[in-house]
């Protein structure tokens, strides 16, 4: 039986860096650059006033151990816990921490996130062709396993590559107002159709870059943020998060037409929010688009339509900044990139700057609750987050 | 010059009976046009294609390849030997012919054996199954034979040479056709070479040899047939090792073979010369064709000449069509557009190949029930086939309630890709070859996701028919992993 922790965790502090190639800055760097601005927001005193932290990383070598965040940081001798939940991992962080806080036993807390993979000099993600130990079953690329959906989506629902790339589109123009985006730049539908193929049917911009980049949230109890920020915090009204299988292409009963991991999750968040239909009593949301056919299965996935009809959504214009629903309004993983222990602590920093009506690229109108989605795996863990202003 | 005999003919003379039961043949899909290897290195064409293994093959795949062919229709545990004959074993320390027997899915206790360092190593290793046959030891042996030979690249032996596998069962009744004498002549003659460091198989003066090859040949058959009772006219067709064409028939008319009538095709319009396959290839291939009653004799060489003789059987007839065979393999085929994509099959020219990376090969052991006999779990509670072997069913969630099936060989592609960023056998992605990859519903319905070879960009599509086929995964940890690929289902 799982509780409820709606309204019970405020988010008094968001950071962010710069998001993109960072050559001349290392996982440190960043790492204190999101957490030091996302205390200076709350108010508090790093070393002081934390009472716990959740650092995610995905690679080893951006950080191992709690010391991934207490090396960096200078700050030692508090608790600090490493979370590693593939592309979730940073959203993961966040769960954990608001569990921390919301069970009273800690006041105040950080939850952040920092990947380093530029360094590594791959294409693509490093060492996945070494992560699982067996040695002959075969290996996918990140863009292969979401190709292997885009195939059957355009079998079953004669989605095409146009639909994928008005997403593409689509995110390219939000990110293009956003200053902390790996990608300002807006594309046509042409330029994203004629690119060359990464994994089929998925070209170079139906993907998202291989990024560096930092974020970090500050969690506290909603009484406890009053007497740090006043009304200037959001809450979160849900959450939740669901692991499924490594290998969905060894499951006979798997479609390939949308990820079950996604759905539980989003069940969860929005049973705890209260939220029945997420389309009318959400505002917008920010979904994982790790690649353009991601984020039209994630619509459906997150309830916003029906099976199949996630390319409506894309062509009909609903999921535009002036859309009926905006997704991704700060450009998503298209225009950030995907630093993986960032990348969902980053999608919480936007909600909630969101909803305070503080966005630093896009606004959406009138904004007061919204979701953030955070994938990982081969479609084997997601989390789900709603969060609302005050 | 010294003759010898071979210490197995006093008994071999018939008192138990040894026949061939089952045939099976393998080329791979690849062919070259000579007009292309001319164009590329200047030497003029000999016309035709030859065959060449794809860059996941070698000898050992392509023995399991001719042995499925040879034996997926018949009962593999009944197989009490195997054994594997090759001039280019992919181990020289570690046993090749335990390799093709766990994909074969023979028995644990089958006796193996690896024959090698001749062009006549095929003859001799089928000499060795009737030996184990006629001492009661074994009742059935399955001989595969494969060779993937590397000539010096530019040079002519490119266009002479062919990459090919050949399988025969035998075993103690008549079968399609019975084994009959054996006659073996040794002589340490020039013939071709190859170091154990020599990457290319080396050849002294043809001239020489030729002189030297027509008279132990000749010999050989004169004294088989001496031995058998019989004279050249008494065979339907007649086979030999030989190293090109010219050779071949040149050597079959000092013989006073009729080139017309009794001399088996030479396959090298299609094929090309197999090394230690190609007796046995010419053999196969004469079976296709053969009726009951006819005499075969077929003859191996290399440092001396091994012939044998058989006589095809009524039961000839309920084989036919049933085997890819050579005939069917032959007429299933791709061409490789350019030597440029030859020289990368046979990584003859520096490009970005693979780093090197570890695999474990512990692991590889562990699991290997599911990874060379290609086994999967079948839940005793939902009754679900999944793959590979694990402790809980993925269905249903029974824990250690599985029992383990062999699975089905054939399916569908559910959906694919090709994966530019991890490359064939999950090295990194050199931007040119992609990994080609589908999950595929077998026909028992388990579902697998497995590298798909045979194939170029453009190809696939869902719900295409797909076969299982044994290749090399990778070379990492300097080990050579096998593993099974899907193919479009060869015609």
């Amino acid at each position: 039986m799982i509780g409820s922790l709606k309204d019970k965790v405020a988010i008094i502090g968001t950071g962010v860096t710069k998001f993109g190639e960072i050559w001349d800055k290392d996982a440190e760097d960043l790492l204190v650059e999101a957490v030091h601005e996302a205390c200076n927001e709350a108010n508090i005193d790093p070393v002081k006033d934390v009472d716990g932290i959740w650092v995610a990383t995905f690679y080893t070598f951006s950080g191992v151990g709690g010391t991934a965040f207490s090396e960096p940081l200078k700050i030692f001798g508090k608790p600090v816990t490493r979370v590693e939940n593939y592309c979730a991992s940073g959203m993961d962080a966040i769960r954990n921490a608001a569990i921390a806080v919301a069970s009273g036993l800690y006041d105040i807390v950080i939850a952040c996130g920092v990947e380093k993979i530029l360094d590594q000099g791959a294409r693509g993600l490093p060492g996945v062709g070494e992560m699982n130990p067996q040695p002959v079953l075969p290996r996918l690329s990140a863009p292969a396993m979401f190709a292997l959906c885009a195939v059957r989506a355009f079998k079953v629902w004669g989605w095409t590559k146009e639909d994928l790339a008005k997403v593409a589109v689509k995110n390219h123009y939000n990110g293009y107002y956003h200053p902390k985006a790996h990608f300002r730049r807006k594309i046509d539908i042409e330029t994203a159709l004629k690119a060359p193929i990464i994994a089929y049917p998925l070209g170079l911009y139906d993907c998202c870059a291989v990024s560096d980049g930092a974020a970090a949230v500050v969690l506290t109890r909603p009484e406890i943020a009053r007497k740090l920020v006043g009304d200037e915090y959001a809450v979160i009204k849900g959450l939740g998060l669901a692991v499924e299988t490594a290998t969905p292409w060894l499951d006979p009963n798997f479609d390939f037409l949308g990820f079950p991991s996604t759905r539980k999750a989003a069940d969860m968040a929005y049973k705890m929010a209260g939220i029945e239909d997420p389309r009318k009593e959400l505002d917008f949301g920010i979904v994982h688009d790790c690649f353009t056919i991601t984020e039209l299965l994630d619509y459906q996935d997150m309830r916003l339509c029906k099976p199949g009809e996630g390319a409506d959504l894309i062509r009909e214009e609903v999921t535009t900044i002036h859309g009926d629903f905006p997704i991704n309004p700060d450009g998503g993983l298209k225009c950030f990139g995907h630093p993986i222990g960032a990348t969902g602590c980053r999608m919480v920093v936007e909600l909630t700057r969101q909803v305070l009506g503080r966005a630093e690229g896009l606004q959406v109108k009138d904004a007061e609750i919204g979701f953030a989605h955070n994938l990982g795996g081969p479609f084997s863990v997601a989390s789900v987050i709603i969060v609302a202003r005050k | 010059m010294f003759k010898y005999s071979s210490s197995g003919d006093v008994w071999m003379r018939g008192v138990v009976m040894v026949g061939i039961l089952s045939y099976g043949a393998y080329i791979p899909i690849w062919r070259i046009s000579r007009t292309e290897l001319s164009r590329a290195t200047g030497i003029p064409s000999m016309g035709g294609e030859r065959a060449v293994a794809g860059w996941d093959e070698d000898s050992i795949t392509m023995a399991v390849e001719a042995g499925l062919d040879c034996i997926s229709d018949l009962d593999v545990r009944g197989v009490d030997a195997l054994h594997f004959a090759t001039t280019t074993p992919p181990y020289i320390e570690k046993q090749n012919a335990t390799i093709i027997a766990s994909a074969l899915d023979l028995r644990r206790d089958v006796s193996v054996a690896d024959f090698t360092s001749s062009l006549r190593c095929g003859i001799t290793a089928i000499r060795a199954a009737v030996d184990a046959i006629k001492s009661g030891r074994c009742k059935r042996v399955l001989v595969t034979v494969a060779d993937c030979r590397l000539p010096v690249p530019g040079s002519a032996q490119e266009q002479i040479y062919g990459d090919a596998g050949v399988a025969f069962l035998l075993g103690k009744e008549r079968g399609i056709a019975e084994v009959k004498e054996f006659h073996v002549l040794n002589e340490p003659i020039l013939g071709t070479w190859r170091r154990s460091e020599d990457r290319y198989v080396m050849q002294f003066d043809p001239r020489a040899d030729n002189v030297v090859y027509v008279r132990v040949l000749s010999e050989t058959i004169k004294a088989l047939l001496e031995k058998a009772g019989l004279c050249l006219k008494d065979f339907s067709k007649i086979a030999f090792y030989a190293n090109d064409p010219r050779q071949y028939v040149r050597a079959a008319s000092a013989i006073g073979i009729d080139v017309k009538s009794q001399l088996q095709d030479f396959l090298f319009a299609d094929v090309g010369v197999t090394g230690a396959a190609h007796a046995l290839l010419l053999l196969a291939a004469a079976l296709e064709d053969a009726k009951p009653g006819d005499r075969i004799l077929c003859a191996g060489y290399g440092d001396g000449c091994e012939a044998f003789y058989v006589e095809v059987t009524d039961e000839i007839e309920s084989i036919k069509e049933k085997r890819r065979g050579v005939k069917g393999h032959i007429r299933s085929k791709k061409l490789l557009p350019t030597y440029e994509l030859y020289m990368d099959f046979k990584r003859l020219r520096d490009r970005r190949w693979p780093e090197p990376a570890k695999a474990s090969v512990v692991t590889y052991w562990r699991d290997e029930i599911f990874e060379l006999p290609f086994y999967g779990m079948k839940c005793k509670e939902c009754g679900r086939i999944t793959y590979p072997v694990a402790r809980v069913c993925r269905i249903c969630g029974a824990k250690d309630k599985y029992e383990i099936v062999k699975l089905a060989r054939r399916g569908k592609i559910f959906t694919y890709t090709y994966d530019f960023l991890l490359g064939p056998g999950g090295y990194p992605g050199d931007g040119v070859y992609p990994g080609i990859k589908a999950v595929i519903d077998l026909e028992d319905g388990t579902r697998v996701l497995l590298e798909v070879t045979d194939v170029l960009m453009g190809e696939l599509d869902v719900d295409m028919p797909v076969e299982v086929t044994f290749r090399l995964i990778h070379q990492k940890s300097d080990y050579r992993f096998y593993y099974w690929k899907a193919r479009p289902v060869r015609g």
